[in-house]
Protein backbone atom coordinates (compact mmCIF):
# COMPACT_ATOMS: atom_id res chain seq x y z
CA UNK A 1 0.00 0.00 0.00
CA UNK A 2 1.38 3.42 -0.86
CA UNK A 3 1.86 5.55 2.23
CA UNK A 4 1.94 8.99 0.65
CA UNK A 5 -0.76 10.49 -1.52
CA UNK A 6 -0.02 10.46 -5.23
CA UNK A 7 1.65 13.68 -6.33
CA UNK A 8 -1.25 14.39 -8.73
CA UNK A 9 -3.68 14.27 -5.84
CA UNK A 10 -1.59 16.21 -3.36
CA UNK A 11 -2.83 19.69 -4.31
CA UNK A 12 -6.39 18.49 -4.65
CA UNK A 13 -6.19 16.76 -1.27
CA UNK A 14 -4.69 19.84 0.42
CA UNK A 15 -7.40 22.13 -0.94
CA UNK A 16 -10.12 19.70 0.09
CA UNK A 17 -8.79 19.30 3.63
CA UNK A 18 -8.40 23.07 3.99
CA UNK A 19 -11.99 23.67 2.93
CA UNK A 20 -13.47 20.97 5.13
CA UNK A 21 -11.42 21.82 8.21
CA UNK A 22 -12.44 25.46 7.88
CA UNK A 23 -16.09 24.39 8.05
CA UNK A 24 -15.77 22.09 11.01
CA UNK A 25 -18.08 22.54 13.98
CA UNK A 26 -18.66 20.29 17.00
CA UNK A 27 -21.14 17.54 16.20
CA UNK A 28 -23.21 15.64 18.71
CA UNK A 29 -22.54 11.90 18.27
CA UNK A 30 -25.53 9.62 17.97
CA UNK A 31 -26.76 8.05 21.18
CA UNK A 32 -25.82 4.38 21.54
CA UNK A 33 -28.14 1.88 19.88
CA UNK A 34 -29.32 0.61 23.29
CA UNK A 35 -30.34 4.13 24.40
CA UNK A 36 -32.21 4.84 21.17
CA UNK A 37 -33.87 1.43 21.28
CA UNK A 38 -35.03 2.12 24.85
CA UNK A 39 -36.48 5.44 23.71
CA UNK A 40 -38.38 3.70 20.91
CA UNK A 41 -39.59 0.98 23.27
CA UNK A 42 -41.03 3.64 25.57
CA UNK A 43 -43.35 4.62 22.72
CA UNK A 44 -44.34 0.98 22.27
CA UNK A 45 -44.89 0.47 25.99
CA UNK A 46 -47.08 3.59 26.04
CA UNK A 47 -49.20 2.23 23.16
CA UNK A 48 -49.37 -1.20 24.80
CA UNK A 49 -50.46 0.32 28.11
CA UNK A 50 -53.16 2.37 26.40
CA UNK A 51 -54.47 -0.68 24.49
CA UNK A 52 -54.48 -2.84 27.63
CA UNK A 53 -56.50 -0.28 29.51
CA UNK A 54 -59.02 0.30 26.70
CA UNK A 55 -59.63 -3.12 25.17
CA UNK A 56 -62.70 -5.22 25.86
CA UNK A 57 -60.78 -8.33 24.93
CA UNK A 58 -60.21 -10.63 27.92
CA UNK A 59 -56.52 -10.99 27.12
CA UNK A 60 -55.48 -11.80 30.72
CA UNK A 61 -57.40 -15.08 30.63
CA UNK A 62 -56.26 -15.79 27.08
CA UNK A 63 -52.63 -15.38 28.06
CA UNK A 64 -52.89 -18.66 29.98
CA UNK A 65 -53.21 -20.40 26.58
CA UNK A 66 -49.66 -21.09 25.38
CA UNK A 67 -50.45 -20.49 21.68
CA UNK A 68 -51.85 -17.01 22.37
CA UNK A 69 -48.92 -16.06 24.61
CA UNK A 70 -46.41 -17.41 22.07
CA UNK A 71 -47.94 -15.34 19.28
CA UNK A 72 -47.71 -12.10 21.25
CA UNK A 73 -44.26 -12.72 22.71
CA UNK A 74 -42.77 -13.96 19.44
CA UNK A 75 -44.07 -11.08 17.31
CA UNK A 76 -43.08 -8.49 19.92
CA UNK A 77 -39.59 -10.00 20.25
CA UNK A 78 -39.15 -10.09 16.45
CA UNK A 79 -40.21 -6.43 16.34
CA UNK A 80 -37.66 -5.40 18.97
CA UNK A 81 -34.88 -7.30 17.17
CA UNK A 82 -35.83 -5.62 13.88
CA UNK A 83 -35.86 -2.19 15.55
CA UNK A 84 -32.39 -2.82 17.00
CA UNK A 85 -31.13 -3.92 13.58
CA UNK A 86 -32.70 -0.84 11.97
CA UNK A 87 -30.84 1.43 14.38
CA UNK A 88 -27.60 -0.44 13.72
CA UNK A 89 -28.14 -0.17 9.98
CA UNK A 90 -27.87 3.62 10.29
CA UNK A 91 -24.29 3.41 11.55
CA UNK A 92 -21.71 2.89 8.78
CA UNK A 93 -19.61 -0.22 9.32
CA UNK A 94 -21.92 -1.80 11.90
CA UNK A 95 -22.53 -5.13 10.20
CA UNK A 96 -25.97 -6.64 10.46
CA UNK A 97 -25.93 -9.79 12.51
CA UNK A 98 -27.20 -12.73 10.45
CA UNK A 99 -27.94 -14.55 13.69
CA UNK A 100 -30.28 -11.78 14.90
CA UNK A 101 -31.97 -11.50 11.50
CA UNK A 102 -32.50 -15.27 11.41
CA UNK A 103 -33.92 -15.21 14.92
CA UNK A 104 -36.40 -12.45 14.03
CA UNK A 105 -37.50 -14.32 10.89
CA UNK A 106 -37.86 -17.56 12.86
CA UNK A 107 -39.97 -15.82 15.53
CA UNK A 108 -42.31 -14.43 12.87
CA UNK A 109 -42.60 -17.75 11.05
CA UNK A 110 -43.19 -19.77 14.22
CA UNK A 111 -45.67 -17.15 15.47
CA UNK A 112 -47.56 -17.35 12.16
CA UNK A 113 -47.62 -21.15 12.17
CA UNK A 114 -48.87 -21.18 15.79
CA UNK A 115 -51.53 -18.63 14.85
CA UNK A 116 -52.75 -20.79 11.95
CA UNK A 117 -52.65 -24.04 13.94
CA UNK A 118 -54.21 -22.70 17.14
CA UNK A 119 -57.78 -22.62 15.89
CA UNK A 120 -59.72 -23.93 12.90
CA UNK A 121 -60.39 -21.40 10.15
CA UNK A 122 -63.98 -20.17 9.99
CA UNK A 123 -64.85 -20.21 6.32
CA UNK A 124 -68.63 -20.19 6.82
CA UNK A 125 -68.90 -16.39 7.34
CA UNK A 126 -70.17 -14.38 4.38
CA UNK A 127 -67.65 -12.17 2.62
CA UNK A 128 -69.60 -9.11 3.76
CA UNK A 129 -69.40 -10.06 7.44
CA UNK A 130 -65.77 -10.99 7.05
CA UNK A 131 -64.93 -7.57 5.59
CA UNK A 132 -67.21 -5.66 7.98
CA UNK A 133 -65.50 -7.22 11.01
CA UNK A 134 -62.06 -6.92 9.49
CA UNK A 135 -61.46 -3.54 7.93
CA UNK A 136 -61.41 -1.75 11.29
CA UNK A 137 -58.67 -4.13 12.44
CA UNK A 138 -56.61 -3.37 9.33
CA UNK A 139 -56.87 0.35 10.05
CA UNK A 140 -56.07 -0.16 13.72
CA UNK A 141 -53.00 -2.25 12.83
CA UNK A 142 -51.68 0.57 10.68
CA UNK A 143 -52.69 3.20 13.26
CA UNK A 144 -50.89 1.48 16.14
CA UNK A 145 -47.82 1.14 13.94
CA UNK A 146 -47.73 4.75 12.73
CA UNK A 147 -46.19 6.51 15.72
CA UNK A 148 -43.52 3.83 16.35
CA UNK A 149 -42.76 3.85 12.61
CA UNK A 150 -42.33 7.62 12.57
CA UNK A 151 -40.18 7.50 15.70
CA UNK A 152 -37.95 4.73 14.40
CA UNK A 153 -37.73 6.36 10.96
CA UNK A 154 -36.56 9.59 12.56
CA UNK A 155 -33.99 7.79 14.71
CA UNK A 156 -32.62 5.95 11.65
CA UNK A 157 -32.69 9.11 9.53
CA UNK A 158 -30.47 10.82 12.10
CA UNK A 159 -27.78 8.29 11.24
CA UNK A 160 -26.26 7.45 7.87
CA UNK A 161 -27.74 4.31 6.40
CA UNK A 162 -25.63 2.62 3.75
CA UNK A 163 -28.56 0.52 2.55
CA UNK A 164 -31.83 2.40 2.24
CA UNK A 165 -34.04 -0.57 1.42
CA UNK A 166 -32.72 -2.61 4.34
CA UNK A 167 -33.19 0.23 6.80
CA UNK A 168 -36.69 0.87 5.44
CA UNK A 169 -37.55 -2.82 5.72
CA UNK A 170 -36.27 -3.04 9.30
CA UNK A 171 -38.00 0.17 10.37
CA UNK A 172 -41.27 -1.13 8.92
CA UNK A 173 -40.82 -4.58 10.45
CA UNK A 174 -39.96 -3.13 13.87
CA UNK A 175 -43.03 -0.91 13.98
CA UNK A 176 -45.61 -3.14 12.30
CA UNK A 177 -44.70 -6.47 13.90
CA UNK A 178 -45.10 -4.82 17.28
CA UNK A 179 -48.38 -3.38 16.09
CA UNK A 180 -49.47 -6.92 15.18
CA UNK A 181 -48.65 -8.07 18.72
CA UNK A 182 -50.56 -5.11 20.17
CA UNK A 183 -53.54 -5.94 17.99
CA UNK A 184 -53.61 -9.49 19.35
CA UNK A 185 -54.37 -7.84 22.69
CA UNK A 186 -56.75 -5.23 21.32
CA UNK A 187 -58.85 -7.46 19.07
CA UNK A 188 -61.14 -10.12 20.59
CA UNK A 189 -61.23 -12.20 17.39
CA UNK A 190 -58.82 -15.17 17.38
CA UNK A 191 -59.90 -16.74 14.11
CA UNK A 192 -56.80 -17.39 11.92
CA UNK A 193 -58.25 -16.19 8.60
CA UNK A 194 -59.26 -12.88 10.20
CA UNK A 195 -55.81 -12.48 11.78
CA UNK A 196 -53.96 -13.29 8.57
CA UNK A 197 -56.13 -11.09 6.35
CA UNK A 198 -56.85 -8.08 8.54
CA UNK A 199 -53.88 -8.04 10.95
CA UNK A 200 -50.86 -9.65 9.30
CA UNK A 201 -51.46 -8.70 5.68
CA UNK A 202 -51.82 -4.93 6.36
CA UNK A 203 -48.66 -5.11 8.50
CA UNK A 204 -46.77 -6.79 5.65
CA UNK A 205 -48.13 -4.25 3.15
CA UNK A 206 -46.87 -1.34 5.27
CA UNK A 207 -43.50 -3.08 5.69
CA UNK A 208 -43.27 -3.30 1.88
CA UNK A 209 -44.13 0.40 1.55
CA UNK A 210 -41.56 1.23 4.20
CA UNK A 211 -38.93 -0.70 2.22
CA UNK A 212 -39.75 1.34 -0.89
CA UNK A 213 -39.66 4.58 1.10
CA UNK A 214 -36.28 3.53 2.49
CA UNK A 215 -34.85 3.14 -1.02
CA UNK A 216 -35.92 6.68 -1.80
CA UNK A 217 -35.29 8.55 1.43
CA UNK A 218 -33.15 6.61 3.90
CA UNK A 219 -29.93 5.97 2.01
CA UNK A 220 -27.21 8.36 3.07
CA UNK A 221 -25.98 10.66 0.33
CA UNK A 222 -23.67 13.59 1.02
CA UNK A 223 -25.05 16.93 -0.09
CA UNK A 224 -23.04 18.45 -2.93
CA UNK A 225 -21.08 21.40 -1.52
CA UNK A 226 -18.65 22.59 -4.13
CA UNK B 1 5.77 0.81 -1.12
CA UNK B 2 5.68 0.35 2.59
CA UNK B 3 3.81 -2.39 4.40
CA UNK B 4 2.71 -2.18 8.02
CA UNK B 5 2.83 -5.00 10.49
CA UNK B 6 -0.12 -5.76 12.77
CA UNK B 7 1.17 -3.68 15.68
CA UNK B 8 1.73 -0.61 13.51
CA UNK B 9 -1.67 -1.10 11.94
CA UNK B 10 -3.31 -1.29 15.37
CA UNK B 11 -1.47 1.83 16.53
CA UNK B 12 -2.50 3.70 13.41
CA UNK B 13 -6.09 2.57 13.84
CA UNK B 14 -6.10 3.71 17.47
CA UNK B 15 -4.64 7.07 16.51
CA UNK B 16 -7.25 7.56 13.80
CA UNK B 17 -10.05 6.67 16.23
CA UNK B 18 -8.75 9.27 18.70
CA UNK B 19 -8.42 11.89 15.96
CA UNK B 20 -11.97 11.14 14.83
CA UNK B 21 -13.27 11.61 18.37
CA UNK B 22 -11.50 15.00 18.48
CA UNK B 23 -12.85 15.88 15.05
CA UNK B 24 -16.37 15.30 16.38
CA UNK B 25 -15.61 17.94 19.01
CA UNK B 26 -14.71 20.41 16.27
CA UNK B 27 -10.91 20.18 16.48
CA UNK B 28 -9.49 21.59 13.22
CA UNK B 29 -6.00 20.18 13.72
CA UNK B 30 -7.36 16.70 14.35
CA UNK B 31 -9.42 17.04 11.18
CA UNK B 32 -6.38 17.88 9.08
CA UNK B 33 -4.25 15.18 10.69
CA UNK B 34 -6.94 12.53 10.26
CA UNK B 35 -7.65 13.42 6.63
CA UNK B 36 -3.92 13.36 5.85
CA UNK B 37 -3.68 9.96 7.50
CA UNK B 38 -6.59 8.39 5.63
CA UNK B 39 -5.82 9.98 2.23
CA UNK B 40 -3.41 7.28 1.00
CA UNK B 41 -5.58 4.41 2.27
CA UNK B 42 -8.61 5.88 0.56
CA UNK B 43 -6.74 6.48 -2.68
CA UNK B 44 -5.62 2.84 -2.65
CA UNK B 45 -9.14 1.64 -1.83
CA UNK B 46 -10.81 3.77 -4.51
CA UNK B 47 -8.27 3.11 -7.23
CA UNK B 48 -9.37 -0.53 -7.28
CA UNK B 49 -12.94 0.61 -7.95
CA UNK B 50 -12.54 3.71 -10.11
CA UNK B 51 -10.38 3.35 -13.21
CA UNK B 52 -10.48 6.87 -14.64
CA UNK B 53 -8.09 9.27 -12.84
CA UNK B 54 -10.40 12.27 -13.26
CA UNK B 55 -13.35 10.33 -11.91
CA UNK B 56 -11.17 9.08 -9.09
CA UNK B 57 -10.56 12.68 -7.99
CA UNK B 58 -14.30 13.37 -7.93
CA UNK B 59 -15.09 10.20 -5.97
CA UNK B 60 -12.23 10.91 -3.57
CA UNK B 61 -13.67 14.35 -2.86
CA UNK B 62 -17.15 12.91 -2.44
CA UNK B 63 -15.90 10.38 0.10
CA UNK B 64 -14.28 13.11 2.18
CA UNK B 65 -17.46 15.16 2.13
CA UNK B 66 -19.46 12.09 3.17
CA UNK B 67 -17.07 11.43 6.06
CA UNK B 68 -17.43 15.04 7.08
CA UNK B 69 -21.22 14.96 6.97
CA UNK B 70 -21.57 11.60 8.67
CA UNK B 71 -19.04 12.39 11.39
CA UNK B 72 -21.71 12.32 14.10
CA UNK B 73 -22.42 8.64 13.32
CA UNK B 74 -18.95 7.46 14.34
CA UNK B 75 -19.10 5.84 17.78
CA UNK B 76 -16.02 6.82 19.80
CA UNK B 77 -14.24 3.77 21.13
CA UNK B 78 -15.16 1.57 18.18
CA UNK B 79 -12.69 0.72 15.37
CA UNK B 80 -12.49 3.56 12.90
CA UNK B 81 -11.68 1.72 9.66
CA UNK B 82 -14.92 -0.28 9.27
CA UNK B 83 -16.83 3.00 9.58
CA UNK B 84 -14.55 4.76 7.11
CA UNK B 85 -14.55 2.06 4.45
CA UNK B 86 -18.30 1.46 4.73
CA UNK B 87 -18.78 5.10 3.71
CA UNK B 88 -16.14 4.88 0.97
CA UNK B 89 -17.70 1.68 -0.41
CA UNK B 90 -21.13 3.32 -0.41
CA UNK B 91 -19.86 6.27 -2.45
CA UNK B 92 -17.96 3.96 -4.82
CA UNK B 93 -21.11 1.89 -5.37
CA UNK B 94 -23.07 5.08 -6.09
CA UNK B 95 -20.39 6.07 -8.57
CA UNK B 96 -20.53 2.67 -10.33
CA UNK B 97 -24.30 2.93 -10.54
CA UNK B 98 -24.13 6.43 -12.02
CA UNK B 99 -21.42 5.37 -14.44
CA UNK B 100 -23.44 2.38 -15.62
CA UNK B 101 -26.50 4.57 -16.18
CA UNK B 102 -24.44 7.12 -18.07
CA UNK B 103 -22.74 4.47 -20.21
CA UNK B 104 -26.13 2.96 -20.99
CA UNK B 105 -27.48 6.35 -21.97
CA UNK B 106 -24.45 7.05 -24.14
CA UNK B 107 -24.88 3.75 -25.92
CA UNK B 108 -28.42 4.79 -26.71
CA UNK B 109 -27.46 8.20 -28.04
CA UNK B 110 -24.48 6.75 -29.91
CA UNK B 111 -26.90 4.94 -32.26
CA UNK B 112 -26.75 6.54 -35.76
CA UNK B 113 -29.86 8.55 -36.68
CA UNK B 114 -32.32 6.76 -38.94
CA UNK B 115 -32.87 9.76 -41.21
CA UNK B 116 -29.89 11.30 -43.02
CA UNK B 117 -28.88 14.55 -41.36
CA UNK B 118 -28.22 17.80 -43.18
CA UNK B 119 -24.51 17.77 -43.94
CA UNK B 120 -24.28 21.23 -45.47
CA UNK B 121 -21.28 23.20 -44.30
CA UNK B 122 -23.24 26.12 -42.91
CA UNK B 123 -22.71 25.08 -39.30
CA UNK B 124 -19.20 23.69 -39.73
CA UNK B 125 -17.13 26.78 -38.86
CA UNK B 126 -19.16 27.35 -35.74
CA UNK B 127 -18.74 23.73 -34.62
CA UNK B 128 -14.99 23.79 -35.15
CA UNK B 129 -14.66 27.01 -33.18
CA UNK B 130 -16.69 25.51 -30.34
CA UNK B 131 -14.69 22.29 -30.45
CA UNK B 132 -11.52 24.33 -30.10
CA UNK B 133 -12.70 25.32 -26.61
CA UNK B 134 -12.85 21.73 -25.42
CA UNK B 135 -9.95 20.08 -23.55
CA UNK B 136 -7.87 17.97 -25.99
CA UNK B 137 -8.96 14.56 -24.65
CA UNK B 138 -12.66 15.49 -24.83
CA UNK B 139 -12.27 16.99 -28.32
CA UNK B 140 -10.51 13.86 -29.51
CA UNK B 141 -13.23 11.61 -28.05
CA UNK B 142 -16.01 13.68 -29.62
CA UNK B 143 -14.31 13.88 -33.01
CA UNK B 144 -13.63 10.17 -33.22
CA UNK B 145 -17.16 9.20 -32.22
CA UNK B 146 -19.25 11.85 -33.90
CA UNK B 147 -17.17 13.19 -36.79
CA UNK B 148 -15.07 10.17 -37.81
CA UNK B 149 -17.90 7.76 -36.98
CA UNK B 150 -15.71 5.30 -35.09
CA UNK B 151 -17.24 2.79 -32.71
CA UNK B 152 -16.63 3.33 -29.00
CA UNK B 153 -14.25 0.36 -28.95
CA UNK B 154 -12.25 1.56 -31.97
CA UNK B 155 -12.06 5.09 -30.59
CA UNK B 156 -10.88 3.79 -27.21
CA UNK B 157 -8.18 1.70 -28.90
CA UNK B 158 -7.02 4.67 -30.97
CA UNK B 159 -6.90 6.95 -27.92
CA UNK B 160 -5.14 4.25 -25.90
CA UNK B 161 -7.67 4.31 -23.06
CA UNK B 162 -10.32 1.93 -21.77
CA UNK B 163 -13.79 1.93 -23.29
CA UNK B 164 -15.19 3.27 -20.00
CA UNK B 165 -12.69 6.14 -19.91
CA UNK B 166 -13.47 7.02 -23.51
CA UNK B 167 -17.20 7.08 -22.74
CA UNK B 168 -16.58 9.35 -19.78
CA UNK B 169 -14.56 11.73 -21.95
CA UNK B 170 -17.26 11.74 -24.60
CA UNK B 171 -19.94 12.37 -21.99
CA UNK B 172 -17.99 15.31 -20.62
CA UNK B 173 -17.52 16.60 -24.15
CA UNK B 174 -21.30 16.45 -24.73
CA UNK B 175 -21.92 18.34 -21.52
CA UNK B 176 -19.30 20.99 -22.34
CA UNK B 177 -20.65 21.39 -25.87
CA UNK B 178 -24.18 21.76 -24.59
CA UNK B 179 -23.00 24.47 -22.22
CA UNK B 180 -20.94 26.24 -24.90
CA UNK B 181 -23.74 26.14 -27.48
CA UNK B 182 -26.25 27.40 -24.94
CA UNK B 183 -23.91 30.32 -24.52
Amino acid sequence: MSEAPEIGYEAHHRALVRRLSSEITPSRPLWPVSARLTLWMLIEVGILAWVMSHTRNNFVTKLTHPAYAIEIVFFATAAIICAALALKSAIPGRTQSAKEATMATAFVLIGTVVLIMAQPMATSDSLGDFARNGWRCAIATVRFGTLPWLGLWWLVRRGASMSGWLSGLLVGAGALLFSFAVMRIACPIDEPLHLLTWHLFPALAVIALSTLAGIKWLRFRPRPRY
Amino acid sequence: MKTLDDTQRLERSGLRARLMARLQQGDTEACQELFDSIGPSLTYFLRRRVADPQELEDVYQEVFMAIFEARHTYEPGRPFEPWLFAIARNIAVDYSRRRWTRAHWEELVAEPPERPVDTSNAAAPELSSILANLPPDQREAFSMLKLDGLSVEAAAARAGVSVGALKVRAHRAYKSLKRLIAG
